[in-house]
C-alpha cells in the first residue's frame, strides 16, 4: 500500500487496493439493482464518494472487500427504500407506474439451477451469491448481509435445501 | 463440497449478465467522477456555512443594536462620602423608578372619633 495511495478520511483504505476489486464490487453492485449497467454504475460511484468523504469508514474489524461489499449493499438498501416511497406516493396520487425492472437474462447451460436460484427468497439468493460468485465465506457474507453469522448459517443451508430439493423435483 | 456447490459456482459465475470483462465501467472514470463528487459537496457545505455564518453575524449586530445602552456604573468613594454633608446619588440607575409625591400620594388616613366601648373606630 502506497502511502500516496490511501485515502484522506480513511485511513486504512488505499485507492490502488479498491481498483484491485473494482470488478466485483461492479458485479455485486450489478446483481443489487436488476442487473442494470447504469444503476450498479452509480451504485459503485456512491460507494466511493461514501469512501473518500470518510462517511464509511473503515476500520480494519473486516476485510476490505467484505467492508466495500457492504457499502454497496446499505446504499442498494437506501435506494430501494426511496424507491418504495415514490412508489407509494404515485400510487396516494392515483398514478399508474411500475418499477422499471430489467429481466436478468438466463444462461442455456444449467439453466434450471439458474432459475432455482432466482427463486430463492432475497437472503438465501444473496448469501447463495456472495459465497459462489464473490469467493466469501459465510461469515464475510454474512456481515454483508448486516446479519450475524448463525442466521447467515441458516440462510445459507435453508437455500442448499431448497435448491437441491428443486433440482430433484425438475 | 458437494457437486451442486460446483454447478452453483459454475452458473453464478458464467451467467450471461454477470460482470463481463467488457462491461466493468473504467475504475478511473468511476474514481474521477467520485472525488468530482466529493470535491462540490465539500464546496456547497462551506458556501453554505459561510452563508450561515454571514446570517448569523448581521443577526448578532441587529439584536446588538436593538438593544438599550447600559448605564455605567459608578461606584461611591467612602472618604468623598464621609467628608460631605451632602449626598447625591452617583447615577440615575441607583434612584427609584418610581418617584412619588409624599403629600399627594400617601392615602389619607380614616379618622374617626366615635368609640365603642372605650375603643377608637
Amino acid at each position: 500500500m502506497r502511502d500516496s495511495d490511501v485515502l484522506d478520511n480513511n485511513p486504512h483504505v488505499s485507492r490502488s487496493a479498491l481498483e484491485a476489486m473494482h470488478g466485483q464490487v461492479f458485479g455485486w453492485a450489478l446483481s443489487r439493482c436488476d442487473f442494470q449497467q447504469a444503476v450498479a454504475e452509480d451504485l459503485v460511484q456512491q460507494a466511493y464518494v461514501e469512501l473518500l468523504a470518510g462517511k464509511a469508514r473503515f476500520d480494519g474489524k473486516s476485510s476490505l472487500k467484505t467492508f466495500v461489499f457492504a457499502v454497496v449493499q446499505n446504499l442498494s438498501r437506501n435506494r430501494y427504500r426511496r424507491i418504495a416511497i415514490r412508489l407509494r406516493l404515485l400510487e396516494k396520487a392515483g398514478t399508474e407506474s411500475g418499477p422499471d425492472v430489467t429481466q436478468a437474462v438466463e444462461p442455456g447451460e444449467n439453466e434450471n439451477l439458474w432459475k432455482a436460484v432466482q427463486r430463492l427468497p432475497a437472503r438465501q439468493r444473496d448469501i447463495i451469491e456472495l459465497v459462489f460468485c464473490r469467493d466469501m465465506t459465510i461469515e464475510e457474507a454474512s456481515t454483508v448481509m448486516g446479519v450475524t453469522t448463525g442466521t447467515g448459517r441458516v440462510h445459507y443451508d435453508r437455500a442448499k435445501k431448497a435448491l437441491r430439493g428443486r433440482l430433484e423435483n425438475d | 463440497m458437494t457437486d451442486i456447490d460446483d454447478d452453483l459456482r459454475d452458473v453464478l459465475r458464467n451467467r450471461p449478465d454477470n460482470t463481463g470483462a467488457g462491461e466493468v465501467p473504467g475504475f478511473d472514470d468511476v474514481w474521477a467522477r467520485a472525488e468530482s463528487t466529493v470535491a462540490q459537496r465539500r464546496l456547497r457545505t462551506r458556501a453554505v456555512g459561510g452563508i450561515a455564518a454571514a446570517a448569523a453575524l448581521v443577526a448578532i449586530v441587529f439584536v446588538s443594536q436593538l438593544r438599550p445602552t447600559e448605564q455605567e456604573w459608578q461606584f461611591v468613594d467612602p472618604d468623598e462620602f464621609a467628608s460631605s454633608t451632602s449626598w447625591v446619588a452617583p447615577s440615575d440607575i441607583l434612584l427609584p423608578k418610581h418617584q412619588f409625591d409624599i403629600y399627594g400620594e400617601i392615602p389619607v388616613l380614616i379618622e374617626s372619633t366615635e368609640r365603642d366601648g372605650g375603643t377608637l373606630l
